[in-house]
């Protein structure tokens, strides 16, 4: 049957038609293959300031470029991918959408998503007027251009740009969102608190490197404190204040200004906006993690040991790495109450620096104490254990007594009680510890008045006389008196 | 933040030259004709913001680009006229005694805060070898003036504040500045000692805190300096005992706080500093001290301190004595006293000392038979006093 070409005109030979669908198949494969090359041509061909591109390009390139090389673009592909961010961006706030505004603003911690607008900005130099031109962006317009402007740079590895571009347009989000009046947003806050902070840590890195002085993350710490104080307040905005607040602890921990953690802990808990229990746990056990931390560098036992005990419990069970972190700080505050770790414990969470402390800790061996915080000493004095440890002393101490007691004993009941001073020096002696007769008995003096040793001295008679009922009481989860 | 908005007027922004109507206006307004030569080579100094500074209250304001003075003696011309006007002169500054009358070379600036760098002018600034002569002239009159000695401490308090003040506003952060640093934490911790002797005056007690505040302050200084210069080189040489001094400190109870712990501290320091004698051996005694050893604590103190370290100490080891006779009070056996004699041993300090320290807490003390004194055991009425104790030096045997 005649096709639809020859049911018009006059009869067509067929060769024709077939030439004429071959001509079209080759134009066609001429096309793909001309726009194929036209793709692959350099950047700089198109009508764009070459200078810049190229230079920014090779600068990139020379600062060891995390990314892969940037991909060949088009004018229209770029400004496709532009557009779509943004109205994406404009789509998520109208439509009250969190999870999509928070992935549109994680350039750290979600950079993978976010590069192909990356890419386009680097090659559409004109992104601001974009912005400002069309009605439904330009309303935005104060979040969207520094915005973008961080996304280009942190493209470009230039993460003390990114970081300056993301500040202003973290406030300008900061403002909108005080405008708001749910919390839908929230989680897009939170993403803006961590990334503020990661951002600045970067972008000081990269200041150090070269000489300069590291201000970011301390800008970061004040932008933290208004974000803080955005959330602050009655609403169902506070539920985000706790989240922040361990952006902020993280943040002074690192810059070494912890004493700056005292007005955030004050908001939290004394003003009486909060009520702990309205807070997500996630965040309550960092909150307790570093407020616990804190009171152990005050020699707080008691405290810290319920704050980082609950830490510990509510800590979710696959996160072993924050377990650790916890238990690092648990350990020495326990061991300062008496109450003494298992082996497996610290074999499990890898906290082996605190296995001769314990050993030494159970059979008084003073010996073993000194040579495990000598042997330690930088991990200790880092982590700020070190003086905590140093108490565990007298521990020691009490228990090496105990020991010359109970073996005294089992010799002669009778005169148990009655320990000469001589003998505690001649066991301190044999453990290799230089000791005399005055030392020792200003150590049994110091033992008796914090109340580990039940007795009194008789320095005349250089003995001392122990109490006849529990001369060596247990701590049992109490400090030592001070 | 802010600072990105708010671009700070050059430094030394005259009005009152703008009246001139030469092409030197061609230039930007913003810039003093002169500065603009100066720039060239000192621009890059000029744009680095001053880590020493930003936490320096003493300036008020951070400092965005820095002056280099030109004053050449140790007060300039126009505050030594306003202050001969207004009869401000200290004793040390009056000629021949006469409160009105002051010269080039009995005048030295004073210390004052001001709100803005706009307002100051570089004839006002001191520099260098004009600080360092002021600091030489400074020290010499704290050895050899007969003013009592809270009216000298006052005094060159004050001026070295300025001096410190000058410093950090023309950003001098090399071997210089930590000479003239070390120095002045000398003065500050050789008054510390002087100032403790003379407890029972209760004003002396706000002039020991101020001290210690000041002190540590340089101190803190110091310390930033240290890190600076160890980016180029190795550890300065004094550097170890200067650190020792910030761990000493924490002898005494009533310190001002930095703010933060001893054990947030060492977080900060680095292995080299940690592993020196001088940091082990204020480490030690920080230990010692803490446990209650006290036998140790003095021996070692004796053994391994230096001058400037036991300076330094001295106003602290009444509390720790203070301390270890209420250990000996309570731990004692009721129907013996205690000989006075051994714990002056063993507290390195005089027997009568001792008998007078036992008092200022509240204990009594007895002679038995053989005339010995004694402290009898189990008193109940021990107490630190409110208004401190007194200063013992260590007696050495």
């Amino acid at each position: 049957m005649p096709g639809p070409v020859t049911a018009w005109g006059p009869s067509i030979p067929r060769w024709f038609t077939w030439l004429l669908r071959l001509l079209f198949l080759l134009v066609a494969f001429l096309i793909s293959v001309v726009t194929f090359f036209f793709r692959r041509l350099p950047v700089s061909h198109r009508s764009l300031p070459p200078s810049s591109s190229i230079r920014e390009r090779s600068l990139g390139q020379s600062r060891q470029e995390p990314f892969p090389a940037m991909a060949y673009l088009s004018m229209g592909e770029a400004h496709r991918r532009i557009t779509d961010y943004l109205s994406r961006f404009c789509d998520a706030v109208s439509s009250q959408d969190a999870a999509t505004l928070s992935a549109l603003l994680a350039i750290s911690s979600n950079f993978a998503s976010l590069q192909a607008p990356a890419d386009a900005l680097n090659v559409f130099q004109d992104s601001n007027q974009l912005v400002n031109q069309v009605e439904r962006y330009a309303q935005f317009a104060e979040i969207l251009s520094p915005l973008l402007r961080c996304l280009q740079s942190y493209r470009l590895g230039r993460y003390s740009d990114a970081y300056v571009a993301f500040e202003k347009a973290a406030n300008a989000f900061l403002q909108e969102f005080r405008n708001w009046e749910t919390a839908w947003a929230m989680e897009a806050v939170y993403i803006l608190a961590l990334e503020i902070r990661l951002l600045a840590e970067k972008a000081d890195r990269e200041l150090s490197s070269s000489g300069k002085n590291t201000e970011k993350l301390q800008g970061a710490g004040s932008f933290l404190m208004k974000i803080f104080g955005a959330l602050a307040g009655k609403g169902p905005k506070r539920v985000g204040a706790l989240y922040v607040a361990c952006q902020l602890f993280k943040v002074y921990f690192k810059l070494g200004t912890v004493h700056l953690c005292r007005s955030v802990i004050r908001s939290i808990e004394t003003a009486r906006l909060f009520d702990l229990d309205e807070f997500p746990v996630k965040d309550k056990v960092t909150y307790m993690y570093y407020t616990g931390r804190l009171e152990v560098y005050n020699e707080n036992f008691t405290v810290a040991d319920q704050k980082l005990t609950y830490a510990l419990m509510h800590c979710s069970p696959n996160k072993e790495a924050n377990k650790r972190m916890i238990l690092k700080y648990l350990i020495p505050v326990k061991l300062s109450i008496g109450i003494l770790p298992k082996q497996w414990l610290l074999e499990k969470y890898n906290l082996m620096e605190y296995n001769e402390v314990v050993k030494a800790l159970k059979t008084g061996d003073l010996r073993l104490l000194r040579r495990a915080l000598r042997e330690h000493e930088d991990r200790f004095l880092r982590s700020g254990v070190y003086l905590v440890l140093e108490k565990l002393e007298l521990q020691v101490y009490q228990r090496l007594m105990k020991k010359i007691y109970v073996l005294q004993k089992q010799k002669d009941p009778s005169k148990a009680h009655q320990l000469k001073i001589e003998t505690a020096v001649k066991a301190l002696n044999w453990l290799g510890m230089d000791m005399d007769m005055d030392e020792a008995e200003c150590i049994m003096a110091i033992l008796i008045f914090k109340n580990l040793t039940k007795g009194y001295i008789s320095h005349k008679n250089k003995v001392v006389v122990l109490s006849k009922q529990d001369p060596f009481p247990k701590l049992n989860g109490k400090p030592v008196s001070s | 933040m802010d600072r990105e908005t708010n671009r700070p007027k050059k430094l030394g922004f005259r009005p009152s030259k703008a009246p001139n109507p030469s092409p030197s206006s061609s230039s930007p307004v913003r810039l003093r004709p002169r500065e603009e030569a100066k720039r060239d080579s000192t621009s890059s100094i000029h744009e680095r913001r001053n880590p020493v500074l930003d936490e320096d209250e003493e300036t008020g304001s951070p400092i965005f680009s820095y002056l280099v003075g030109t004053c050449p003696d140790m007060c300039p011309a126009k505050e030594r006229q306003q202050r001969e006007r207004l009869r401000d002169l200290s004793v040390f500054e009056r000629l021949h005694g006469d409160p009105s009358r002051t010269s080039p070379k009995l005048a030295v600036k004073k210390f004052c805060r001001t709100m803005s760098n706009a307002e100051l002018q570089e004839v006002e600034i001191r520099p260098l070898p004009v600080l360092r002569s002021t600091l030489k002239y400074l020290m010499n009159l704290v050895d050899t003036s007969d003013q009592p000695f809270e009216v000298v401490h006052d005094f060159v308090f004050d001026r070295t504040r300025s001096i410190r003040q000058d410093l950090t506003r023309q950003n001098i952060l090399d071997d210089e500045a930590i000479c003239m640093y070390e120095e002045m934490v000398k003065f500050h911790i050789e008054s510390h000692k002087k100032l403790a002797m003379c407890y029972t005056k209760t004003d002396l007690a706000s002039l020991c805190y101020l001290n210690t505040e000041q002190l540590m302050k340089c101190l803190a200084t110091l310390f930033k300096l240290y890190d600076i210069h160890r980016r180029s080189s190795s550890l300065h040489k004094n550097e170890a005992e200067f650190y020792s001094f910030y761990v000493l400190l924490h002898l005494g109870g009533k310190i001002p706080q930095m703010g933060s712990s001893l054990s947030l501290w060492y977080r900060k320091l680095t292995l080299s500093i940690l592993q020196s004698n001088e940091m082990r051996f204020s480490m030690t005694l920080i230990r010692y001290s803490r446990l209650g050893n006290f036998k140790r604590f003095f021996t070692r103190l004796e053994a391994e301190a230096s001058d400037l370290q036991l300076c330094l100490v001295e106003p602290f080891l009444s509390e720790i004595r203070a301390r270890a006779i209420s250990y000996v009070n309570h731990s004692g056996y009721k129907l013996q006293p205690y000989p006075l004699k051994h714990l002056s041993d063993v507290l390195r300090i005089k027997e009568s000392e001792l008998e007078e320290l036992c008092h200022v807490c509240g204990l009594e003390t007895t002679m038995d038979e053989a005339g010995m004194k004694t402290l009898p055991v189990k008193q109940t009425s021990f107490s630190l006093p409110k208004l401190g104790l007194p200063v013992h030096s260590l007696s050495t045997f």
